[in-house]
Protein backbone atom coordinates (compact mmCIF):
# COMPACT_ATOMS: atom_id res chain seq x y z
CA UNK A 1 0.00 0.00 0.00
CA UNK A 2 2.60 2.25 1.09
CA UNK A 3 4.80 1.91 -2.25
CA UNK A 4 1.77 2.35 -4.09
CA UNK A 5 1.13 5.17 -3.16
CA UNK A 6 4.99 6.26 -3.06
CA UNK A 7 4.60 5.27 -6.82
CA UNK A 8 1.66 7.22 -7.59
CA UNK A 9 2.97 10.53 -5.78
CA UNK A 10 6.18 10.03 -8.06
CA UNK A 11 3.92 9.56 -11.36
CA UNK A 12 1.97 13.27 -9.80
CA UNK A 13 5.41 14.62 -9.36
CA UNK A 14 6.66 13.64 -12.71
CA UNK A 15 3.71 15.07 -14.96
CA UNK A 16 3.38 18.10 -12.48
CA UNK A 17 7.17 19.13 -13.03
CA UNK A 18 7.21 18.58 -16.54
CA UNK A 19 4.70 20.91 -16.79
CA UNK A 20 6.55 23.42 -14.68
CA UNK A 21 9.88 22.81 -17.23
CA UNK A 22 7.97 23.21 -20.57
CA UNK A 23 6.75 26.69 -19.50
CA UNK A 24 9.27 28.09 -17.22
CA UNK A 25 12.53 27.42 -19.84
CA UNK A 26 11.93 25.43 -23.11
CA UNK A 27 15.94 26.40 -23.69
CA UNK A 28 17.22 23.40 -20.63
CA UNK A 29 14.81 20.55 -21.52
CA UNK A 30 15.01 21.00 -25.68
CA UNK A 31 18.74 20.15 -24.70
CA UNK A 32 19.68 19.58 -28.90
CA UNK A 33 19.54 23.26 -29.23
CA UNK A 34 21.75 24.63 -26.10
CA UNK A 35 20.56 28.47 -25.49
CA UNK A 36 23.17 30.31 -26.96
CA UNK A 37 23.18 29.23 -30.01
CA UNK A 38 27.47 28.31 -30.87
CA UNK A 39 28.93 28.62 -34.20
CA UNK A 40 32.00 25.50 -34.17
CA UNK A 41 35.04 27.05 -34.81
CA UNK A 42 35.69 25.31 -38.00
CA UNK A 43 32.45 26.78 -39.37
CA UNK A 44 33.26 29.94 -37.93
CA UNK A 45 37.22 30.51 -39.40
CA UNK A 46 35.43 29.05 -42.55
CA UNK A 47 33.33 32.16 -42.80
CA UNK A 48 35.64 34.05 -42.05
CA UNK A 49 37.84 32.72 -45.36
CA UNK A 50 35.10 33.86 -46.82
CA UNK A 51 35.04 37.36 -46.53
CA UNK A 52 38.84 38.93 -47.48
CA UNK A 53 38.96 41.49 -44.88
CA UNK A 54 38.38 38.92 -42.17
CA UNK A 55 40.96 35.94 -43.38
CA UNK A 56 43.72 38.65 -43.68
CA UNK A 57 43.23 39.85 -40.43
CA UNK A 58 42.84 36.05 -39.37
CA UNK A 59 46.34 35.49 -41.10
CA UNK A 60 47.71 37.98 -39.40
CA UNK A 61 46.96 37.67 -36.12
CA UNK A 62 47.91 33.81 -35.83
CA UNK A 63 50.96 34.55 -37.24
CA UNK A 64 51.23 37.60 -34.49
CA UNK A 65 50.83 34.59 -32.09
CA UNK A 66 53.77 32.34 -33.45
CA UNK A 67 56.16 32.41 -30.61
CA UNK A 68 55.41 35.82 -29.15
CA UNK A 69 54.61 36.54 -25.57
CA UNK A 70 50.93 38.57 -25.29
CA UNK A 71 53.25 41.69 -24.34
CA UNK A 72 55.01 41.97 -27.11
CA UNK A 73 52.45 41.08 -29.79
CA UNK A 74 50.10 43.76 -28.50
CA UNK A 75 52.84 46.15 -29.20
CA UNK A 76 52.76 45.57 -32.61
CA UNK A 77 50.07 47.96 -33.83
CA UNK A 78 49.06 45.58 -36.75
CA UNK A 79 48.62 42.54 -34.41
CA UNK A 80 46.74 44.85 -32.08
CA UNK A 81 44.42 45.91 -35.33
CA UNK A 82 43.92 42.50 -36.40
CA UNK A 83 42.58 41.66 -32.76
CA UNK A 84 40.45 44.11 -32.73
CA UNK A 85 38.74 43.30 -35.98
CA UNK A 86 38.38 40.19 -35.33
CA UNK A 87 36.66 40.29 -32.24
CA UNK A 88 33.77 41.33 -34.20
CA UNK A 89 33.37 37.85 -36.14
CA UNK A 90 31.78 35.01 -35.40
CA UNK A 91 35.16 33.33 -34.09
CA UNK A 92 35.51 35.27 -30.87
CA UNK A 93 32.37 33.58 -29.82
CA UNK A 94 32.91 29.89 -31.73
CA UNK A 95 33.09 26.60 -29.80
CA UNK A 96 33.44 23.06 -30.38
CA UNK A 97 31.46 19.94 -29.26
CA UNK A 98 33.09 16.99 -27.23
CA UNK A 99 33.95 14.22 -29.98
CA UNK A 100 32.34 15.69 -32.90
CA UNK A 101 34.40 15.05 -36.37
CA UNK A 102 37.46 17.11 -36.21
CA UNK A 103 37.29 18.16 -32.72
CA UNK A 104 41.61 18.29 -33.18
CA UNK A 105 40.94 20.90 -35.58
CA UNK A 106 38.16 22.67 -34.19
CA UNK A 107 40.34 23.02 -30.94
CA UNK A 108 43.18 24.85 -32.94
CA UNK A 109 40.98 27.16 -34.64
CA UNK A 110 39.89 27.85 -31.20
CA UNK A 111 42.97 28.72 -29.48
CA UNK A 112 44.00 30.36 -32.66
CA UNK A 113 42.08 32.89 -31.50
CA UNK A 114 41.78 32.84 -27.84
CA UNK A 115 45.59 32.46 -27.14
CA UNK A 116 46.02 36.39 -28.02
CA UNK A 117 42.56 36.67 -25.94
CA UNK A 118 43.24 35.33 -22.35
CA UNK A 119 47.00 36.58 -21.18
CA UNK A 120 48.33 32.51 -21.79
CA UNK A 121 49.20 32.49 -18.50
CA UNK A 122 45.85 32.01 -16.69
CA UNK A 123 45.90 29.44 -13.97
CA UNK A 124 42.41 29.23 -15.15
CA UNK A 125 41.00 29.02 -18.60
CA UNK A 126 37.33 28.85 -19.86
CA UNK A 127 36.48 25.77 -21.65
CA UNK A 128 36.23 25.48 -25.67
CA UNK A 129 33.45 23.36 -25.21
CA UNK A 130 29.99 23.87 -25.47
CA UNK A 131 28.15 24.19 -22.23
CA UNK A 132 26.47 20.88 -21.43
CA UNK A 133 22.75 20.81 -21.25
CA UNK A 134 21.98 21.18 -17.26
CA UNK A 135 21.20 17.95 -16.05
CA UNK A 136 17.71 18.65 -14.13
CA UNK A 137 15.51 17.15 -11.21
CA UNK A 138 12.77 16.10 -14.07
CA UNK A 139 14.97 14.41 -16.33
CA UNK A 140 16.25 12.71 -13.64
CA UNK A 141 13.14 11.03 -11.38
CA UNK A 142 11.78 10.10 -15.01
CA UNK A 143 14.88 8.40 -16.31
CA UNK A 144 14.80 6.40 -12.42
CA UNK A 145 11.98 5.10 -13.49
CA UNK A 146 12.79 3.58 -16.64
CA UNK A 147 16.24 1.97 -14.62
CA UNK A 148 13.95 0.42 -12.07
CA UNK A 149 11.50 -0.86 -14.37
CA UNK A 150 14.79 -2.22 -16.01
CA UNK A 151 16.22 -3.55 -13.16
CA UNK A 152 13.13 -5.72 -12.20
CA UNK A 153 11.75 -6.33 -14.91
CA UNK A 154 14.36 -8.43 -16.53
CA UNK A 155 16.55 -10.76 -14.94
CA UNK A 156 19.39 -9.86 -16.69
CA UNK A 157 20.29 -6.85 -16.11
CA UNK A 158 19.82 -8.10 -11.63
CA UNK A 159 23.04 -6.91 -9.95
CA UNK A 160 24.38 -9.53 -6.91
CA UNK A 161 24.72 -5.96 -5.18
CA UNK A 162 20.87 -6.21 -4.81
CA UNK A 163 21.35 -10.18 -2.58
CA UNK A 164 21.61 -8.40 1.06
CA UNK A 165 23.69 -12.00 1.65
CA UNK A 166 26.18 -11.62 -0.70
CA UNK A 167 29.35 -9.07 -0.64
CA UNK A 168 28.27 -6.43 -2.88
CA UNK A 169 31.08 -5.38 -5.67
CA UNK A 170 30.05 -2.69 -7.76
CA UNK A 171 33.30 -2.76 -9.66
CA UNK A 172 32.55 -5.97 -10.90
CA UNK A 173 28.62 -5.67 -11.57
CA UNK A 174 29.76 -2.36 -13.64
CA UNK A 175 32.28 -4.94 -16.10
CA UNK A 176 29.44 -7.62 -16.12
CA UNK A 177 26.88 -5.04 -17.73
CA UNK A 178 30.07 -3.75 -19.93
CA UNK A 179 30.77 -7.35 -20.55
CA UNK A 180 26.84 -8.39 -21.65
CA UNK A 181 26.99 -4.99 -23.94
CA UNK A 182 28.60 -5.70 -27.36
CA UNK A 183 29.80 -1.97 -28.13
CA UNK A 184 31.26 -1.99 -24.43
CA UNK A 185 33.18 -4.82 -24.68
CA UNK A 186 34.68 -4.71 -27.66
CA UNK A 187 35.65 -1.49 -26.98
CA UNK A 188 37.06 -2.39 -23.13
CA UNK A 189 39.00 -5.28 -25.09
CA UNK A 190 40.53 -2.67 -27.39
CA UNK A 191 42.18 -0.35 -24.85
CA UNK A 192 43.64 -3.50 -22.93
CA UNK A 193 44.77 -5.60 -25.67
CA UNK A 194 46.40 -1.88 -26.46
CA UNK A 195 47.56 -0.88 -23.20
CA UNK A 196 48.56 -4.19 -22.44
CA UNK A 197 51.30 -4.99 -24.57
CA UNK A 198 54.16 -6.08 -23.50
CA UNK A 199 56.01 -2.86 -24.55
CA UNK A 200 53.81 -0.30 -23.21
CA UNK A 201 53.13 1.93 -26.35
CA UNK A 202 51.68 4.93 -24.16
CA UNK A 203 50.45 7.38 -27.09
CA UNK A 204 48.39 4.32 -28.48
CA UNK A 205 47.13 3.24 -25.21
CA UNK A 206 45.74 6.94 -24.24
CA UNK A 207 44.23 6.90 -27.93
CA UNK A 208 42.56 3.49 -27.74
CA UNK A 209 41.48 4.67 -23.85
CA UNK A 210 40.14 8.14 -25.84
CA UNK A 211 37.87 5.85 -28.62
CA UNK A 212 36.18 3.88 -25.73
CA UNK A 213 34.97 7.19 -23.51
CA UNK A 214 34.04 8.81 -26.81
CA UNK A 215 31.94 5.35 -28.12
CA UNK A 216 30.81 3.72 -25.33
CA UNK A 217 27.13 4.93 -23.78
CA UNK A 218 28.56 6.64 -20.61
CA UNK A 219 26.28 4.50 -17.98
CA UNK A 220 28.89 1.77 -19.12
CA UNK A 221 32.09 3.97 -18.73
CA UNK A 222 30.94 5.64 -15.96
CA UNK A 223 30.20 2.61 -14.14
CA UNK A 224 33.76 1.57 -14.40
CA UNK A 225 35.13 4.58 -13.52
CA UNK A 226 33.06 5.18 -10.78
CA UNK A 227 32.16 2.51 -8.85
CA UNK A 228 31.67 2.70 -5.16
CA UNK A 229 33.35 -0.10 -3.21
CA UNK A 230 33.63 -1.48 0.37
CA UNK A 231 36.35 -3.59 0.33
CA UNK A 232 39.50 -3.00 -1.43
CA UNK A 233 39.48 -5.41 -4.70
CA UNK A 234 36.92 -3.44 -5.68
CA UNK A 235 38.74 -0.60 -5.15
CA UNK A 236 41.71 -1.87 -6.87
CA UNK A 237 39.47 -2.82 -9.81
CA UNK A 238 38.65 0.68 -10.36
CA UNK A 239 42.06 1.80 -9.85
CA UNK A 240 43.13 -0.87 -12.68
CA UNK A 241 40.15 0.68 -14.53
CA UNK A 242 42.77 2.64 -17.19
CA UNK A 243 45.37 0.54 -17.13
CA UNK A 244 47.34 2.80 -14.94
CA UNK A 245 50.70 0.93 -15.72
CA UNK A 246 50.87 1.88 -19.22
CA UNK A 247 48.24 5.13 -19.10
CA UNK A 248 49.02 6.38 -16.07
CA UNK A 249 52.22 6.23 -14.11
CA UNK A 250 55.66 6.51 -15.21
CA UNK A 251 59.40 6.39 -14.19
CA UNK A 252 59.37 9.63 -12.97
CA UNK A 253 56.71 11.81 -11.45
CA UNK A 254 57.14 15.20 -13.58
CA UNK A 255 56.56 18.79 -11.61
CA UNK A 256 52.57 19.97 -11.78
CA UNK A 257 53.34 22.59 -13.20
CA UNK A 258 55.87 21.20 -15.88
CA UNK A 259 53.27 18.89 -16.72
CA UNK A 260 50.68 21.31 -16.95
CA UNK A 261 52.85 22.97 -19.56
CA UNK A 262 53.00 19.97 -21.66
CA UNK A 263 49.43 19.72 -21.47
CA UNK A 264 48.80 23.34 -22.86
CA UNK A 265 51.19 22.99 -25.61
CA UNK A 266 48.78 20.06 -26.69
CA UNK A 267 45.06 21.86 -27.92
CA UNK A 268 43.38 18.84 -27.26
CA UNK A 269 44.98 18.45 -23.79
CA UNK A 270 44.68 21.89 -23.23
CA UNK A 271 40.69 22.00 -24.00
CA UNK A 272 40.22 19.22 -21.66
CA UNK A 273 42.01 20.84 -18.65
CA UNK A 274 40.45 24.22 -19.49
CA UNK A 275 36.81 22.17 -19.58
CA UNK A 276 37.69 20.01 -16.42
CA UNK A 277 38.41 23.44 -14.33
CA UNK A 278 35.42 25.14 -15.54
CA UNK A 279 32.83 22.07 -14.77
CA UNK A 280 34.78 20.87 -11.60
CA UNK A 281 36.08 23.76 -10.02
CA UNK A 282 35.32 24.57 -6.56
CA UNK A 283 32.75 26.98 -4.93
CA UNK A 284 31.02 28.41 -2.09
CA UNK A 285 28.48 29.27 -3.65
CA UNK A 286 26.38 25.87 -3.97
CA UNK A 287 26.15 22.85 -1.60
CA UNK A 288 27.83 20.30 -4.00
CA UNK A 289 30.68 22.78 -4.48
CA UNK A 290 30.08 22.55 -8.38
CA UNK A 291 28.67 24.98 -10.53
CA UNK A 292 25.06 24.75 -10.86
CA UNK A 293 25.08 22.09 -8.80
CA UNK A 294 25.68 19.79 -12.01
CA UNK A 295 27.70 16.36 -10.94
CA UNK A 296 27.36 15.85 -14.29
CA UNK A 297 29.08 18.23 -16.24
CA UNK A 298 32.04 17.79 -14.00
CA UNK A 299 32.15 13.70 -14.46
CA UNK A 300 31.94 14.27 -18.40
CA UNK A 301 35.08 17.21 -17.91
CA UNK A 302 37.30 14.76 -15.89
CA UNK A 303 36.67 11.74 -17.89
CA UNK A 304 37.39 14.03 -21.10
CA UNK A 305 41.02 14.45 -18.89
CA UNK A 306 41.76 10.31 -19.18
CA UNK A 307 43.94 9.64 -22.39
CA UNK A 308 45.58 12.81 -22.05
CA UNK A 309 49.08 13.68 -20.67
CA UNK A 310 47.09 15.32 -17.27
CA UNK A 311 45.08 11.79 -16.85
CA UNK A 312 43.76 11.46 -14.12
CA UNK A 313 43.49 8.58 -11.79
CA UNK A 314 43.08 7.25 -8.04
CA UNK A 315 46.02 7.13 -6.67
CA UNK A 316 45.48 3.63 -4.37
CA UNK A 317 43.31 1.07 -3.63
CA UNK A 318 41.90 2.67 -0.59
CA UNK A 319 37.93 1.78 -0.50
CA UNK A 320 36.97 3.77 2.72
CA UNK A 321 38.54 7.27 1.17
CA UNK A 322 39.71 8.08 -2.37
CA UNK A 323 42.12 10.49 -3.31
CA UNK A 324 42.66 11.66 -7.16
CA UNK A 325 45.55 13.02 -9.13
CA UNK A 326 47.59 13.52 -12.27
CA UNK A 327 50.53 11.55 -12.13
CA UNK A 328 52.61 14.47 -11.08
CA UNK A 329 53.93 16.40 -7.52
CA UNK A 330 54.71 19.50 -6.29
CA UNK A 331 58.46 18.66 -5.40
CA UNK A 332 61.22 21.07 -7.24
CA UNK A 333 58.74 23.87 -8.07
CA UNK A 334 60.83 26.71 -6.41
CA UNK A 335 58.76 29.62 -5.97
CA UNK A 336 56.11 28.42 -7.60
CA UNK A 337 55.46 26.06 -4.63
CA UNK A 338 52.11 27.69 -3.92
CA UNK A 339 50.87 27.92 -7.59
CA UNK A 340 51.85 24.43 -7.71
CA UNK A 341 49.91 23.00 -4.96
CA UNK A 342 47.13 25.11 -5.84
CA UNK A 343 46.52 22.94 -8.86
CA UNK A 344 47.32 19.91 -7.22
CA UNK A 345 44.13 20.39 -4.97
CA UNK A 346 41.84 21.04 -7.63
CA UNK A 347 42.42 16.65 -7.56
CA UNK A 348 42.89 15.38 -4.71
CA UNK A 349 41.08 17.85 -2.30
CA UNK A 350 38.47 18.89 -4.82
CA UNK A 351 34.81 18.31 -3.15
CA UNK A 352 33.11 18.81 -6.01
CA UNK A 353 34.50 15.87 -7.88
CA UNK A 354 34.28 13.80 -4.73
CA UNK A 355 30.90 14.91 -4.44
CA UNK A 356 30.27 13.88 -8.16
CA UNK A 357 32.02 10.60 -7.67
CA UNK A 358 30.30 9.50 -4.45
CA UNK A 359 27.01 10.58 -6.18
CA UNK A 360 27.15 8.76 -8.79
CA UNK A 361 28.25 5.74 -6.77
CA UNK A 362 25.48 5.88 -4.28
CA UNK A 363 22.99 6.53 -7.21
CA UNK A 364 24.01 2.82 -8.83
CA UNK A 365 23.46 1.26 -5.40
CA UNK A 366 19.78 2.75 -4.79
CA UNK A 367 18.97 1.65 -8.30
CA UNK A 368 20.13 -1.52 -8.24
CA UNK A 369 18.94 -2.49 -4.47
CA UNK A 370 15.23 -1.64 -5.85
CA UNK A 371 13.20 -4.51 -5.43
CA UNK A 372 10.17 -2.88 -5.89
CA UNK A 373 7.78 -4.30 -8.49
CA UNK A 374 4.94 -2.19 -7.57
CA UNK A 375 6.70 0.63 -8.11
CA UNK A 376 8.52 -0.65 -11.59
CA UNK A 377 5.24 -1.94 -12.61
CA UNK A 378 3.55 1.19 -12.29
CA UNK A 379 6.01 4.16 -13.69
CA UNK A 380 6.54 2.75 -17.38
CA UNK A 381 2.60 2.27 -18.25
CA UNK A 382 2.49 5.78 -16.70
CA UNK A 383 4.82 7.28 -19.04
CA UNK A 384 4.07 5.24 -22.30
CA UNK A 385 5.98 7.94 -24.64
CA UNK A 386 8.81 8.13 -22.54
CA UNK A 387 9.43 4.64 -22.11
CA UNK A 388 9.08 3.87 -25.78
CA UNK A 389 11.51 7.03 -26.62
CA UNK A 390 14.61 5.88 -24.19
CA UNK A 391 13.39 2.41 -23.73
CA UNK A 392 14.63 0.22 -27.00
CA UNK A 393 17.60 -1.25 -27.38
CA UNK A 394 19.16 -3.56 -24.91
CA UNK A 395 16.44 -2.52 -22.69
CA UNK A 396 17.83 0.33 -21.28
CA UNK A 397 18.67 3.42 -23.55
CA UNK A 398 20.33 6.48 -22.13
CA UNK A 399 19.21 9.13 -23.69
CA UNK A 400 22.12 10.41 -26.18
CA UNK A 401 20.53 14.01 -25.49
CA UNK A 402 20.32 14.26 -21.70
CA UNK A 403 24.01 12.70 -21.77
CA UNK A 404 24.44 9.86 -19.18
CA UNK A 405 21.70 10.43 -16.48
CA UNK A 406 21.06 6.86 -16.66
CA UNK A 407 22.10 6.32 -13.13
CA UNK A 408 20.21 8.47 -11.03
CA UNK A 409 18.66 8.67 -8.10
CA UNK A 410 15.58 5.87 -7.72
CA UNK A 411 14.57 5.20 -4.41
CA UNK A 412 13.20 7.70 -2.70
CA UNK A 413 12.59 6.50 0.50
CA UNK A 414 16.27 5.98 2.90
CA UNK A 415 18.23 9.03 1.20
CA UNK A 416 19.01 9.86 4.94
CA UNK A 417 22.24 8.18 4.85
CA UNK A 418 24.08 10.29 2.50
CA UNK A 419 23.52 13.88 3.48
CA UNK A 420 25.16 15.66 -0.24
CA UNK A 421 22.55 13.93 -2.22
CA UNK A 422 20.03 14.93 0.06
CA UNK A 423 16.32 16.71 -1.77
CA UNK A 424 17.26 19.88 0.08
CA UNK A 425 20.61 20.01 -2.38
CA UNK A 426 18.95 19.10 -5.44
CA UNK A 427 16.10 21.73 -4.81
CA UNK A 428 18.59 24.65 -4.42
CA UNK A 429 20.63 23.33 -7.21
CA UNK A 430 17.51 23.45 -9.44
CA UNK A 431 16.60 26.82 -8.49
CA UNK A 432 12.49 25.55 -9.31
CA UNK A 433 10.58 25.96 -6.28
CA UNK A 434 8.01 24.14 -7.27
CA UNK A 435 9.51 21.26 -7.83
CA UNK A 436 11.37 20.99 -4.54
CA UNK A 437 7.96 21.56 -2.61
CA UNK A 438 6.93 18.68 -4.84
CA UNK A 439 9.82 16.44 -3.54
CA UNK A 440 9.58 17.45 -0.09
CA UNK A 441 6.46 16.56 0.39
CA UNK A 442 7.08 12.77 -1.40
CA UNK A 443 9.42 12.72 1.34
CA UNK A 444 7.30 13.72 4.49
CA UNK A 445 4.81 11.34 2.57
CA UNK A 446 7.55 8.58 2.26
CA UNK A 447 8.81 9.31 5.84
CA UNK A 448 5.45 9.11 7.19
CA UNK A 449 4.18 6.01 5.85
CA UNK A 450 7.34 4.42 6.92
CA UNK B 1 2.52 -33.20 -42.25
CA UNK B 2 5.67 -30.81 -43.04
CA UNK B 3 4.39 -28.34 -40.45
CA UNK B 4 4.03 -30.85 -37.78
CA UNK B 5 7.58 -31.90 -38.39
CA UNK B 6 8.77 -28.20 -38.75
CA UNK B 7 6.79 -27.51 -35.20
CA UNK B 8 8.21 -30.47 -33.49
CA UNK B 9 11.52 -30.17 -34.97
CA UNK B 10 14.65 -28.45 -32.74
CA UNK B 11 16.04 -25.02 -33.39
CA UNK B 12 19.04 -24.99 -36.57
CA UNK B 13 22.29 -24.62 -35.73
CA UNK B 14 22.83 -21.05 -33.95
CA UNK B 15 24.45 -18.60 -31.27
CA UNK B 16 23.87 -19.61 -27.93
CA UNK B 17 24.98 -17.31 -24.73
CA UNK B 18 25.64 -18.07 -21.54
CA UNK B 19 26.49 -15.58 -18.56
CA UNK B 20 29.40 -16.88 -16.73
CA UNK B 21 32.67 -16.18 -14.31
CA UNK B 22 36.17 -16.29 -15.73
CA UNK B 23 36.83 -18.84 -13.27
CA UNK B 24 33.93 -21.42 -14.62
CA UNK B 25 35.36 -21.10 -18.32
CA UNK B 26 38.08 -23.70 -16.31
CA UNK B 27 40.99 -22.42 -18.15
CA UNK B 28 42.92 -21.84 -15.39
CA UNK B 29 41.99 -17.99 -14.97
CA UNK B 30 40.81 -16.99 -11.60
CA UNK B 31 38.47 -14.33 -11.59
CA UNK B 32 35.08 -13.38 -10.71
CA UNK B 33 34.68 -10.99 -14.20
CA UNK B 34 31.26 -11.98 -15.77
CA UNK B 35 31.21 -12.84 -19.40
CA UNK B 36 29.02 -13.71 -21.84
CA UNK B 37 30.45 -16.96 -22.94
CA UNK B 38 28.64 -17.80 -26.90
CA UNK B 39 28.77 -21.20 -28.40
CA UNK B 40 27.50 -23.19 -31.23
CA UNK B 41 24.31 -25.60 -30.99
CA UNK B 42 21.34 -26.59 -33.08
CA UNK B 43 20.53 -29.16 -35.65
CA UNK B 44 22.23 -29.70 -38.81
CA UNK B 45 19.64 -31.64 -41.05
CA UNK B 46 18.69 -28.88 -43.24
CA UNK B 47 22.24 -28.87 -45.05
CA UNK B 48 22.94 -32.35 -44.99
CA UNK B 49 24.61 -33.28 -48.60
CA UNK B 50 24.19 -36.20 -50.77
CA UNK B 51 27.61 -37.13 -49.57
CA UNK B 52 25.39 -37.32 -45.88
CA UNK B 53 22.87 -38.85 -47.31
CA UNK B 54 24.60 -41.65 -49.27
CA UNK B 55 26.98 -42.12 -46.02
CA UNK B 56 23.81 -42.74 -44.11
CA UNK B 57 22.79 -45.25 -46.61
CA UNK B 58 25.87 -47.11 -46.49
CA UNK B 59 25.76 -47.20 -42.57
CA UNK B 60 22.75 -48.46 -42.70
CA UNK B 61 22.98 -51.28 -45.21
CA UNK B 62 26.35 -52.46 -43.34
CA UNK B 63 28.45 -51.90 -46.28
CA UNK B 64 31.37 -49.81 -44.22
CA UNK B 65 33.62 -52.14 -41.77
CA UNK B 66 32.46 -51.45 -38.22
CA UNK B 67 35.55 -49.56 -37.67
CA UNK B 68 35.23 -47.05 -40.42
CA UNK B 69 31.51 -46.77 -39.46
CA UNK B 70 32.36 -45.81 -35.76
CA UNK B 71 34.41 -42.44 -37.22
CA UNK B 72 32.05 -41.37 -40.26
CA UNK B 73 29.59 -38.86 -39.64
CA UNK B 74 26.70 -38.46 -41.90
CA UNK B 75 25.50 -35.43 -40.54
CA UNK B 76 26.99 -31.91 -40.48
CA UNK B 77 28.24 -30.48 -37.42
CA UNK B 78 27.27 -27.11 -35.83
CA UNK B 79 30.61 -25.63 -34.97
CA UNK B 80 32.05 -22.29 -34.85
CA UNK B 81 33.70 -20.58 -37.93
CA UNK B 82 34.91 -17.30 -35.97
CA UNK B 83 35.80 -16.75 -32.76
CA UNK B 84 36.19 -13.61 -30.50
CA UNK B 85 39.15 -12.88 -27.52
CA UNK B 86 37.93 -12.17 -24.20
CA UNK B 87 39.32 -9.42 -21.98
CA UNK B 88 38.93 -9.73 -18.43
CA UNK B 89 41.20 -8.35 -14.88
CA UNK B 90 41.96 -11.14 -13.02
CA UNK B 91 41.44 -11.64 -9.10
CA UNK B 92 45.31 -10.57 -8.81
CA UNK B 93 44.72 -7.28 -11.21
CA UNK B 94 46.40 -8.58 -13.74
CA UNK B 95 44.49 -8.19 -17.55
CA UNK B 96 44.49 -10.90 -19.25
CA UNK B 97 43.49 -11.26 -22.98
CA UNK B 98 42.44 -15.11 -24.23
CA UNK B 99 41.91 -15.89 -28.04
CA UNK B 100 39.55 -17.53 -29.23
CA UNK B 101 37.66 -18.10 -26.76
CA UNK B 102 33.81 -17.61 -27.46
CA UNK B 103 32.05 -18.21 -30.66
CA UNK B 104 31.07 -15.32 -33.05
CA UNK B 105 29.67 -17.18 -35.68
CA UNK B 106 27.92 -20.49 -36.42
CA UNK B 107 27.60 -22.65 -39.47
CA UNK B 108 27.25 -26.70 -40.18
CA UNK B 109 30.57 -27.76 -41.71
Amino acid sequence: MRLYLCGFLLLLLDDLSVCVSSSSSSSSSSSSSPSPDFVDCIRASEECNLSPQCSSRYRIMRQCLVGKDWNSMLANKECQAALEVLQETALVECRCKRGMKKELQCLQNYWSIHMGLSEGEDFYEASPYEPLPPVRLTDAVRLASIISSMNTGSGKAQSHCSDPSGTCNQCLDATKACNLNDNCKRQRSNYISTCTRSECNRKRCHKALRQFLERVQSQYSFGLLFCSCQDQGCAERRRQTIVPTCAYEDKQKPNCLQLRKTCRLDPFCRSRLADFHTHCQMSDDSISTCPNDDYQACLTAYTGLIGTDMTPNYEDANHTDFSISPWCSCRNSGNQEEECEKFLRDFRENTCLRNAIQAFGTDITKTTASTNPEAARSNPTANPNITKLEYDENGLKCSPVKGFICAEEEDSIGTEEKPEWSPSNWSIGLKLRTEAWMLSLLFAVGNAAL
Amino acid sequence: KRTKRAKKGTKPCSLTDKEMTVSQLGLGYVSDEVILFRYCSGKCVASRRNYDLALAKLKGQRLLTRENMDRARHSPCCRPTAYEEITFLDNRSQYHTIQEVSALKCACV
